[in-house]
């Protein structure tokens, strides 16, 4: 298990980066850890002339958190810091994520486990340690595998894709970013720079966020999984609450990874304690699976048994997030 | 399937090193509990493999079988020199018929008769699901 040949270039500016592509064409590859990409050329599943690293572009790594013009970088000084209950301190931010990030740094940032929980217990679940040690968020997004952590919860929580090419910087919604299986709106000349993520919770309802997923052992590809994200209306006069908002990431359950929009909207807007109990999240489940039309079917699990497994992940994720969100409402009160 | 414990005897007459006994047991037993649950040497219509790496072709690591515990016998002394008597295959050979009963004892109540392996998550739903049909 050899690679074919390829040159290996590492520029230092990320235009640089995108002018080599844009040269290159279709034999080039950008490499963002190489995780996937180097067992895909390895296997001689995947074949490229040119690899175009994005490591020593610094300027490509980094968390921060964004509130209009500001920033907070390293110190991580962000306001989401002040704690989960304290909405105002929530509203308007975002955190930013530079492309060549790796998973560990992710997992291992405060900022990410108190703005973005969600992906901070995602990313436990991404391969083996050393694998998160190099493998990158945008490498992850931009291979865009359907049974991948982070690009379902991109979805589920609405980030922004940042691309760069020589035409400039522009920004795609992640719900129009994954085109097919490992494909992605990104040109060829296109540069993934960064994802930003929206703090869920700013306009002062409870938020909970779960992640499900089930392979045939521990490190597999997930035969199914779930990324959910639930934001509640807050407590109205008589101590009752909604679901303002919800997102479901669906892992492994098509040729992309989805978002199971149907079922999110059957829940939006419905009282948070009848939709966080057992029999309507098992509903949810199957709403969130009678929408998928091309559910992978292999050797570790034919459609029918990871529809299954699909439909039993959304309603755990979806009753431990909205359990969440209950729990942050009532102790905020 | 969950392995919740995993107690194996071997009787290989005087030990002669015990690290290299348990050695010899636990690496059948993983091997055994792998054909058991995991490894599957499939083919599709057209008699092409199609677990050609071990991506698809699953072995259990350290990490996916529970602590086993060794129990060491010795009966009566072995015909070789020094009464001693082969330990290589032991844990191999006891550990999927162990592990096969143990899912057929949890699958009785619903009538299921298990008959091929691997028992994967979708060959035990299958199974239910035939019988419930």
């Amino acid at each position: 298990v050899k690679s074919a040949a390829f040159e290996y270039h590492a520029p230092a500016r990320a235009e640089e980066i995108t002018e080599l592509l844009g040269e290159l064409g279709d034999g080039a590859k950008v490499i963002a850890g190489g995780q996937s990409l180097v067992p895909m050329m390895a296997l001689r599943l995947a074949v490229f002339d040119h690899l175009v690293d994005i490591r020593n572009v610094s300027g490509l790594r980094g968390i921060e958190g964004r509130n209009g013009n500001w920033k907070s970088g390293a110190a991580e000084h962000s306001a989401a810091e002040h704690g989960a209950a304290e909405h105002s301190a929530r509203h308007g931010w975002s955190v930013w994520i530079g492309a060549g990030t790796t998973q560990a740094a992710i997992g291992g940032s405060d900022l990410v486990a108190k703005a973005v929980p969600l992906l901070a217990r995602a990313t436990p679940l991404i391969g083996h340690f050393q694998i998160r040690n190099r493998g990158t968020i945008g490498g992850s997004l931009a291979h865009a595998e359907a049974a991948a952590e982070y690009p379902a919860v991109a979805l589920a929580l609405g980030a922004t894709v940042e691309a760069l090419s020589p035409r400039g910087q522009r920004s795609i919604p992640v719900a129009e970013f994954f085109t097919g299986i490992w494909s992605t709106a990104l040109e060829a000349d296109e540069l993934l720079t960064g994802v930003t993520f929206p703090v869920w919770g700013g306009a002062g309802g409870g938020c909970g966020f779960a992640v499900e997923e089930f392979a045939r052992r521990p490190v597999d590809f997930a035969l199914a999984g779930a990324a959910v994200a639930v934001e509640l209306s807050g407590l109205d006069g008589s101590g009752g609450s909604r679901i303002r908002r919800c997102g479901i990431g669906l892992i492994g359950l098509g040729p992309t990874p989805l978002r199971a929009s149907a079922a999110e909207a059957s829940v939006t807007g419905t009282a948070a304690g009848d939709a966080g109990s057992a029999a309507r999240a098992k509903e949810i489940g199957a709403t969130a699976m009678a929408e998928l039309d091309s559910v992978p079917s292999d050797l570790h699990g034919p459609a029918k048994y990871r529809k299954r497994v699909g439909a039993a992940m959304v309603a755990t994720a979806w009753q431990r997030a909205v359990k969440e969100a209950v729990n942050q409402e009532a102790a905020s009160a | 399937v969950r392995l919740l414990r995993y107690i194996v005897s071997e009787d290989c007459g005087r030990m002669i090193n015990p690290n290299v006994v348990e050695g010899q047991i636990a690496g059948g037993v993983v091997q055994g509990i792998g054909g058991a649950l995991l490894e599957e040497l499939a083919y599709d219509a057209d008699g092409n493999p199609v677990a050609t790496t071990f991506m698809d072709y699953l072995l259990p690591t350290a990490a996916d079988v529970p602590v086993i515990e060794y129990g060491h016998v010795e009966t009566a002394p072995g015909p070789g020199p020094g009464g001693y008597k082969g330990v290589g295959e032991g844990g191999a050979i006891g550990a999927p018929p162990a592990v096969v009963n143990a899912v057929a004892d949890a699958l009785a109540p619903f009538g299921v008769t298990i008959t091929r392996v691997p028992l994967t998550p979708a060959a035990i739903i299958a199974l239910l699901d035939e019988v419930r049909a």
